[in-house]
């Protein structure tokens, strides 16, 4: 069959570029208009290979020209169904870059496609042999599509109208891809870039948790792990759901464990305080727990100033980075804030008490309308005095949890409290802290307490003589 | 197969000039030839007389900056691969591409895993790549740009220059870059340091491969902000690059 075709088909070919003084013809791209289009329909709507060309073809275009192009493809077959369009639609890219002579570029509506003169010289002169020669591929390559058909778009107003209606289709698709979640797949991608800097770093990507750089997501994962599963993006399977609001699943575990070396065997993907995410070193916000209001505060990369608890995002950033589980602090990368199960297990916005202006507005469209004003910014709150006085007075949510824990403190232990102006705020319970130190020469302290109840009149800390 | 050749050097060099003299000698013949400004500097387009827009570091930044607007599903490498190819500038026998800026403070190991796998196939469509490169060797650090045949490293007849020349190579071993040879030229050599810098070579041990003259010529294009375009064939110069260029066997 390939014999048929004035060109060779390999992948080969892929990476071909055809160079300006190469090219016989540029279709789409960046200075014209574009795209393509794989849709799925039923069986007897399809005859098997037809060719329709609305427009000039090839034969017709003088050398040097630039013109419109759309590729539409209708596919069916038993297993066809609307979901594989994206898919499908991906790979014409891989095929027609098979076609010796022939560049494609991008995708969607922005495809980029240039003809070389070689090409032309050796007998490529219709669109028809470059639809039926990707036609073929697609048959042979995906054998689910039992038949399709293509309609290539040259004329410009055609094309236009056309690519209106396409518009729709895209944005319905990424309207579900936006709605996927972890309950809806059986594999998650991991990412070990990081380990470079951050050996036991093992970042866990899914539909509701984007890499700590903020670059990767779950459809990057997937798209990375198929062209190279042995590459720093790899498949995780799922597996069992262990604790379903904290994210914890035996998949994970599985492969924290053998990638960390062992040093952890539990994650909990959706979680601040128990079996956190490792951090890495290159995650765009830090999050920190500030026990004097029991909240969680946030601050991103681009901040330079100091967060209520005094600290920068590179001093915190210092203590959490390395590929450790840090309970009190944590590396997010931004897109995590829009996640329907951004901490779920701790609150989730509820228990965000300060975060930069910049960064809030950046998110403010995924922060829920009945909180959004109760977070405060360092312009409403600059150290924890300012910060538990703008809590109060805006009534957050954190703050009706210190009242109900004053109240079960009171009612378990009312023999031992301490008289006198106790403050709400003093008393309180972490759950479980385990406090980043480090010695001046290296040894290092490291303090865990687990449902600790700690209330201290006064520390003194001296240095050693 | 694709040769790479990396020319470096302390800034004043001339670097630029011995990479645009080379860029011009092998477009004179079949070769098709990649060009890269890999120095923040950005000195290249101006000294070749072609215009340069945009830079791939502007693509970078914006693939950072918008990821998140981006479809979910969307490939972003070959959504990144287009927009390199938007910013090559396109001349009858050469491509040019300037690297531009610097990375900032965010993270750039996944948009540089991307740009690696980009780069290797770019590379393979030319017979040359000419990479006119910053002192420090940034790209080939980050491996952006691996796998070099030769290193040029440019100097003029100061010491000082020769001492980078050295540093380089320390450089080189340091960041374990894979480069096959590394050579120095020296440039804007005169009749009265020629015999100093030829020992200088010697006692560095520093594989002196050839010693482009001091010319007039390009000093006046260069003080007018011109091209070297306009630099005669038989310029001393230019003959002594060529000279250069057929050691090298290219």
């Amino acid at each position: 069959m390939e014999d048929e075709f004035p060109f060779e088909i390999s992948p080969m070919f892929e990476g071909e570029r055809v160079r300006k003084g190469d090219m016989y013809v540029e279709l789409a791209g960046p200075k014209s208009r574009g795209f393509e289009l794989v849709k799925a329909v039923k069986m007897d709507e399809i005859k098997d290979g037809k060719f329709t060309l609305i427009g000039p073809d090839l034969s017709e275009m003088e050398e040097g020209a630039r013109c419109p192009l759309a590729m539409v493809y209708r596919i069916a077959g038993e297993l066809v169904e609307p979901d594989l369009e994206a898919i499908v639609e991906r790979r014409n890219h891989d095929f027609q870059n098979y076609i010796q002579g022939l560049m494609h570029l991008n995708q969607r509506y922005d495809v980029w496609l240039r003809v070389s003169k070689d090409a032309i010289k050796k007998g490529l002169n219709s669109f028809e042999m470059i639809a039926k020669a990707s036609m073929m591929l697609f048959k042979n390559e995906l054998p689910f599509i039992e038949k399709i058909d293509a309609t290539y778009i040259t004329d410009l107003d055609e094309v236009e109208k056309e690519l209106s209606k396409a518009m729709e289709i895209y944005n319905a698709r990424d309207e579900r891809t936006r709605h996927l979640h972890e309950e809806d797949v059986d594999v998650f991608y991991g990412c070990s870039l990081c380990q470079s800097f951050a050996p036991t770093n093992i970042c866990v990507v899914t539909p509701d948790r984007i890499s700590l750089c903020g670059a990767i997501n779950w459809f990057d994962g997937r798209a990375a792990a198929k062209v190279d599963p042995e590459g720093p993006q790899f498949a995780i399977n799922k597996g069992k759901v262990i604790d379903e609001i904290g994210g914890e699943y035996s998949g994970v575990n599985e492969i924290a464990n053998s990638l960390s070396s062992g040093e952890y065997d539990r994650i909990k993907l959706h979680s601040f305080f128990e079996y956190p995410h490792t951090s890495c070193g290159c995650f765009e916000v830090v999050g920190f727990y500030i026990p004097e209001v029991d909240g969680i505060g946030w601050v991103d990369r681009d901040f330079t100033g100091t967060a209520p608890n005094g600290l920068t995002f590179s001093t915190m950033a210092g203590q959490t980075g390395g590929g450790k589980q840090i309970v009190g602090f944590l590396g997010i990368g931004i897109n995590y804030f829009r996640s329907p199960k951004f901490i779920q297990a701790d609150g989730g916005w509820n228990r965000v008490v300060w975060i930069p202006k910049k960064l809030k507005y950046m998110v403010s469209g995924d922060i829920p309308g009945n909180i959004i004003d109760k977070i405060p910014t360092e312009e409403d709150a600059s150290d924890l005095e300012s910060l538990k006085k703008f809590l109060m007075e805006k009534e957050h949510p954190i703050v009706h949890k210190w009242a109900e824990e004053e109240e079960a403190e009171a009612k378990e232990e009312p023999a031992s409290q301490v008289p006198g102006p106790m403050s709400v705020q003093s008393l309180f319970q972490i759950p479980a802290v385990q406090m980043p130190m480090s010695a001046a020469d290296g040894s290092g302290v490291k303090l865990i307490f687990r449902n600790a109840k700690i209330s201290i009149d006064r520390v003194i800390v001296k240095k050693k003589d | 197969m694709t040769r790479v050749i990396a020319i470096t050097g302390k800034g004043g060099t001339g670097k630029t000039a011995v990479a645009a003299l080379l860029i011009r000698y092998l477009t004179k013949g079949n070769k098709v030839v990649l060009a890269i400004d890999a120095d923040p500097d950005t000195n290249l387009p101006e000294t070749l007389g072609c215009d340069s827009e945009k830079t791939l570091g502007d693509v970078r930044e914006f693939i950072l900056n918008d990821r998140d607007n981006l479809p979910p599903d969307i490939n972003k490498e070959s959504i990144f691969e287009s927009r390199i190819y938007e910013v090559l500038v396109e001349m009858p026998r050469y491509d040019l591409l300037v690297m531009g800026r610097s990375e900032g403070a965010s993270c750039y190991c996944y948009i540089n895993n991307l740009l690696r796998s980009v780069m290797e196939r770019l590379v393979k469509n030319y017979n040359t790549i000419i990479i006119d490169t910053a002192a420090g060797l940034e790209h080939f650090s980050r491996k952006t740009i691996r796998n070099v045949d030769d290193l040029i490293v440019v100097t003029d007849g100061s010491r000082r220059g020769f001492r980078t020349a050295e540093r380089i190579h320390k450089l080189v071993d340091e960041v374990e870059i894979e480069i096959g040879n590394i050579y120095v030229v020296a440039n804007k050599v005169t009749i009265d340091n020629k015999e100093k810098l030829i020992e200088l070579a010697k006692e560095l041990n520093l594989q002196l491969i050839g010693m482009v003259p001091l010319d007039e010529k390009i000093a006046e294009l260069d003080l007018k902000g011109e091209s070297l375009v306009s630099l005669p064939e038989d310029s001393p110069a230019m003959i002594e690059v060529e000279k250069i260029a057929k050691k090298l066997e290219l």
